[in-house]
């Protein structure tokens, strides 16, 4: 007979989820709902009739860790509907800024990971924050390429945290040649620190993989299955390191292929919590007895692509464009180390090709005739898609598809078959930043029977 | 606290006939901003280039001499070099900015800098504020009325304008100077200013006037550690001439004198701001006090 | 060293010596070291975790503050703790969605345990970007109550701005552990630099780029400095002749501009040591030249 428990809220990631598990007697999960919490700020409404300047603004501030996926994506999704064309060296800097918050994201990433994986060679947790070494050095490099990546932001973007100078039609001001010299800088020693890292992030990762059992902060060791953390959805990526949008000739995301299922289609029923554990760290499960509903409690809707969930992220961005083949929840964690020094090497590309003298804005930027027009970013965590339609200067209609939304039910897939102890450390692989899940819209009815059928 | 904080007060000229040449008073701001340039001290700093309109000031983020001189002089009307605080460190790419204002600007800089609500990574590369005197300023418009309409001179003509001896002076390309009462000018004061309790801008690193010393020289405060060391290195690379101030006349009595006038008017009229439009229930709160 | 917050907490609760804050200090003469850390967490309501970040871009001044002056006890992103605990300064970050018990449920339990909290960035303090929330969004269409935090509980203090900035988070950490922590003198230097802050948590829970119209020129205090306009994180605000020009249907109502104008409160007192103050915070954090 299968049990239920329920970890609620998880930890170690951005914004509120739980996680529902149905576990078999031997505690390895036969189904895992993880689902989010966090309230619908309700971006994508909230955006019709406001300038199409402003909404990008507004959506930036749905996530603070890759806040420049999301404005570069709403901009992009902007432009694409008024069809404005940005200069080249607008463009550049979006490249710069884009890599600059990928390094930054990708190491902080690091800090939430990090208590799950041991320091290699003994049994020891890994505390980012002990002053104790050989941690605090890699703290400290954490810390560094943080900084790098967030300077880096606040010369080409203006701020770092929900960057300021792009705008729809391009950037508001090209830099200095003082600042591309700066920038240069800062590149060239953010790429030494980030191969050293990536080196780290690898040894300790595959050490994780490698070990029989495993524990989840100062819970108790449990053993390991063959197959932790896999799936079997597809990825979906549309480039290595920018994005790609309809103003593109070469398009690689295709609105007509997603569609959309309402969680009362995917989640599980209402259920009574069959199991409890008060010892696990660090405050115990959820009591026994307690009822959850995660149909009626998830916040997000489910995205499918071609039908199905699919996996967005460092993994599906090397498994398409670098024939990455590693699975599992380490496999991720890998990809995403692999990473880091790209991050550098395009940005360096960039600031060498920029041309500090160039104008930044378009020579004029159209009003919109409202037609539909998409972005599709590769944000840290994965492809932040953003549609809309723009007339008038003011939109009509937006959606954000974003990256945790996409990977929210792949995840869950990907539980099955782990020790439910081990669950949480699934969950952070995916590296949810969940705030951003929180505004899924059903676009149009037919689809949506589509996407019943499919599933079903 | 009418003279502020200072170690040190003196009377000066910048050495350079150039700088001189160009300056309101004895080019102390130029001077010490362009020997910071050379020296590394900062990487530009943020004066008032010229804006759309004639006389009209802009901040610009300067980063050569040329830039620096090119903006000497006074212009009387209101120059927000606050606006570019931020973005000096950022598409510009300075770790070390300069920055010249009012005393009221100067607040400006350090509230930035204790409470940076907004202004993230600026407050730790401000690496020289430099602070002139100030009585009042104008908005645009007044300084046009005034420059045009009461000394009958066109903004495009003029050469120089300068305040002193209770006098607003302006000075034309062909030597012609054109004067009138400073009283008259009250009208156009901006009403801002009426609240302002600072004269010598006592928060700057240095500040600088011509109030006190002798025409073509400059009353300088060296105010904060920072601004010491930079003025002691400037004065050891021969940067400036300088007498005691003891020793000038009308002297430190005079800048005293003018900034308790300055303060005991301003601090009467923000006493009557806090009384000033309340409603009879008292919740009115029409040109309260912002102290 | 089993993971962060066990960790920290079992520490023993003592400064190491090298931190020579007293010593440094122009303000207070205190001679006393300073024993114990304040406990402090980070508590996750409707924002996007912008302000976390930018209490992490202190970067290296992050393990300082860590290390010597704050045990971090709660803090869903960063640490295992799953439940509010009791905690001296609790920095609340986003808006409360009222249509969501677990939301304010834990904003109340925040308030209970905490005694002091701070709300941490616009969002917390004014709404900002989630005062334009409508509801009708799938799949919490009737999430559409989102309330800045002082509208449910009692606030002692605010941080506005977005997202605000790491060193105005900075320095109300280190005054909060002066005056909880400090010597009397210490005490008292940190009341004078947080009033200011209360006195924001006092004046309301709106704000927007308005305020600066009815607060500041309305009232015939704007003096054209442009401290607004460099402060405005969507840059909304033009100067323009001299006095801001606020393009309101750009600002998202973060409560940056007013809070950072130098007339909306210029503490003399306080101001008047901002040299003694920044070394005050250099030296706390290491970072002091000499
Ligand atoms: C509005 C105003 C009122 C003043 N009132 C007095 C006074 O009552 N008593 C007194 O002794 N001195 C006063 N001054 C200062 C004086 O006019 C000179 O600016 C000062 O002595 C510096 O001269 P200098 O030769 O050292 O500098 P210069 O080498 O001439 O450089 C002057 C610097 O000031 C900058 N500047 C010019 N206009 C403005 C402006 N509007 N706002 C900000 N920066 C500006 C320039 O860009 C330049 O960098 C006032 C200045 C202003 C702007
Ligand atoms: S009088 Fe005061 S407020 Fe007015 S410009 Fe001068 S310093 Fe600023
Ligand atoms: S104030 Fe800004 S940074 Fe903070 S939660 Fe709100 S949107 Fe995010
Ligand atoms: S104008 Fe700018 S700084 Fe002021 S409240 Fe609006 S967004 Fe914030
Ligand atoms: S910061 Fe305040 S005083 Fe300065 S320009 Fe803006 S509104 Fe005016």
């Amino acid at each position: 007979m299968s049990k239920v428990v329920e970890i609620s809220p998880t930890t170690r990631h951005e914004g509120h989820t739980k996680l529902v598990l149905k576990v078999n007697d031997e505690g390895i999960i036969e189904r895992g709902d993880w689902l989010s919490l966090t309230p619908v700020r309700g971006i994508e409404k909230l955006a019709i009739g406001k300038s199409m300047h402003q909404v990008p603004k507004i959506s930036s501030r749905v996530c603070g860790i890759c806040p420049v996926a999301h404005t570069l994506a709403g901009i992009e999704a902007m432009e694409a509907s008024i069809c404005c064309e940005i200069p080249e060296d607008a463009y550049l800097l979006r490249v710069i800024l884009q890599c600059a918050n990928r390094l930054h994201s990708h190491a902080l990433h690091n800090i939430l990971t990090l208590p799950d994986m041991y320091l290699p060679g003994t049994d020891t947790h890994i505390n980012p924050f002990t002053p104790e070494e050989p941690v605090r050095t890699v703290a400290r490099r954490i810390q560094k390429l943080r900084e790098i990546g967030q300077t880096v932001g606040e010369i080409a973007g203006g701020e770092p945290i929900h960057p300021s100078n792009p705008r729809v039609g391009g950037m508001y001001k090209n830099i200095t040649p003082r600042a591309k010299a700066k920038l240069y800088d800062l590149a060239k020693e953010g790429a030494v620190l980030a191969r050293e890292q990536m080196e780290f992030m690898i040894t300790v990762l595959k050490d994780w993989e490698n070990r029989e059992a495993a524990s989840v902060a100062n819970g108790p060791e449990v053993a390991k299955t063959e197959k932790f953390g896999y799936h079997d959805q597809g990825y979906m990526a549309v480039d290595p390191l920018y994005g790609n949008s309809s103003l593109d000739v070469d398009q690689r995301w295709f609105p007509e292929r997603w569609t959309e299922v309402r969680p009362w289609d995917w989640y599980m029923g209402e259920m009574e919590i069959t199991m409890d554990d008060p010892n696990y760290p660090i405050g115990g499960t959820t009591p026994a007895g307690a009822m959850a509903w995660p149909q009626m409690e998830a916040c997000t809707g489910v995205p499918l692509y071609d039908g199905v969930p699919v996996e967005v992220g460092p993994r599906a961005r090397l498994s398409i464009f670098r024939n990455y083949d590693h699975k599992g929840a380490m496999g991720l964690q890998i990809a995403r180390q692999m990473e880091y020094p790209d991050c550098l090497y395009s940005m360096i590309e960039a600031i060498d090709a920029l041309d500090t003298s160039g104008s930044v804005l378009a020579d004029e930027i159209p009003q919109g005739d409202g037609s539909l027009g998409w972005c599709a970013n590769e944000a840290p965590r994965g492809t932040d898609v953003h549609l809309a339609k723009v007339k008038d200067g003011k939109v009509a209609w937006y959606s954000l598809l974003v990256p945790t939304t996409w990977n929210f039910p792949t995840c869950s897939r990907a539980l099955e078959g782990a020790p439910w102890q081990l669950a949480e450390v699934i969950v952070r692989a995916y590296d949810p930043c969940v705030s951003c899940a929180t505004h899924m819209l059903v676009v149009d009815e037919s689809k949506k029977v589509v996407a019943q059928k499919l599933v079903q | 606290m009418v003279l502020g904080n200072y170690k040190q007060c003196v009377s000066a000229r910048a050495t350079d006939r150039s700088i001189l040449a160009r300056a309101q008073d004895g080019g102390i701001v130029t001077q010490l901003f362009a020997f910071a340039l050379d020296e590394g001290i900062i990487d530009g700093a943020i004066v008032a280039g010229q804006g759309e309109q004639p006389w009209q000031p802009e901040p610009i983020v300067a980063t050569t001499k040329q830039e620096l001189f090119a903006a000497q002089g006074t212009r009387y009307n209101i120059c927000p070099n606050m606006a570019l605080l931020k973005e000096a460190t950022r598409s510009y790419g300075l770790d070390k900015v300069g920055v010249v204002g009012t005393p009221c600007q100067m607040q400006a800089v350090r509230k930035a800098q204790l409470y940076p609500v907004g202004m993230r990574y600026v407050g730790d590369k401000i690496a020289l504020a430099v602070g002139i005197f100030c009585m009042e300023n104008f908005p645009y418009q007044g300084f046009e009325a005034m420059t045009e309409d009461f000394c009958n001179v066109k903004l495009e003509s003029a050469a120089k304008m300068d305040i002193g001896k209770g006098k607003y002076s302006v000075y034309t390309e062909r030597g012609a100077v054109s004067q009138m009462p400073l009283k008259h000018t009250l009208k156009f004061v901006q009403p801002g200013c009426h609240v302002c309790l600072d004269y010598v801008a006592n928060l700057a690193d240095v500040s600088t006037g011509s109030v006190g010393s002798p025409d073509g020289w400059s009353t300088v405060f060296v105010r904060t550690k920072n601004g010491d060391d930079i003025w002691a290195k400037a004065m050891a690379a021969g940067c400036f001439e300088t007498k005691p101030i003891e020793e000038v006349k009308p002297g430190l009595e005079l800048v005293t004198k003018l900034a308790t006038d300055k303060i005991t008017k301003n601090q009467k009229h923000v006493d009557e701001r806090a009384t000033f439009g309340v409603r009879a229930d008292g919740s009115g709160k029409a040109l309260r006090s912002y102290l | 060293m089993v993971q962060p917050v066990a960790e920290v907490v079992e520490k023993p609760a003592e400064k190491p010596g090298d931190v020579k804050i007293e010593q440094k200090v122009e303000v207070t003469k205190e001679e006393k070291p300073v024993a114990e850390k304040i406990t402090a967490g980070h508590v996750h309501l409707s924002g996007c975790t912008g302000c976390l970040v930018s209490l992490a871009d202190n970067y290296e001044g992050l393990f300082k503050l860590l290390d010597d002056y704050v045990d971090w006890v709660y803090d869903l992103t960063l640490a295992d703790v799953r439940h509010v605990p009791e905690m001296d300064v609790a920095f609340v970050e986003g808006s409360v969605c009222l249509n969501q018990d677990l939301a304010v449920e834990e904003l109340r339990e925040t308030r209970k345990n905490s005694k002091i909290v701070v709300a941490l960035g616009g969002c917390a303090c004014y709404g900002n970007v989630t005062r334009f929330g409508r509801g009708g969004q799938w799949n919490q269409p009737s999430h559409e109550a989102f309330l800045p935090i002082g509208d449910v509980i009692d606030v002692d203090l605010y941080i506005p701005g977005c997202a605000p900035t790491p060193q105005q988070i900075l320095h109300v950490a280190v005054m909060a552990y002066l005056l909880l922590k400090g010597s009397d003198e210490q005490k008292e230097l940190a009341t004078s630099y947080l009033k200011p802050l209360m006195d924001l948590a006092k004046r309301g829970t709106e704000a927007c780029g308005c305020d600066l119209m009815f607060d500041v020129i309305n009232q015939s205090l704007c003096m054209g400095c442009g401290l607004c306009a460099a402060s405005c994180p969507v840059r909304a605000i033009d100067m323009v002749f001299g006095k801001p020009q606020i393009d309101t249907s750009l600002c998202i109502k973060c409560g940056a501009c007013y809070a950072q104008c130098p007339r909306s409160f210029l503490n003399m007192d306080v101001i008047n040591e901002f040299e003694g103050i920044t070394e005050l915070v250099a030296a706390a954090m290491g970072t002091g030249g000499e």
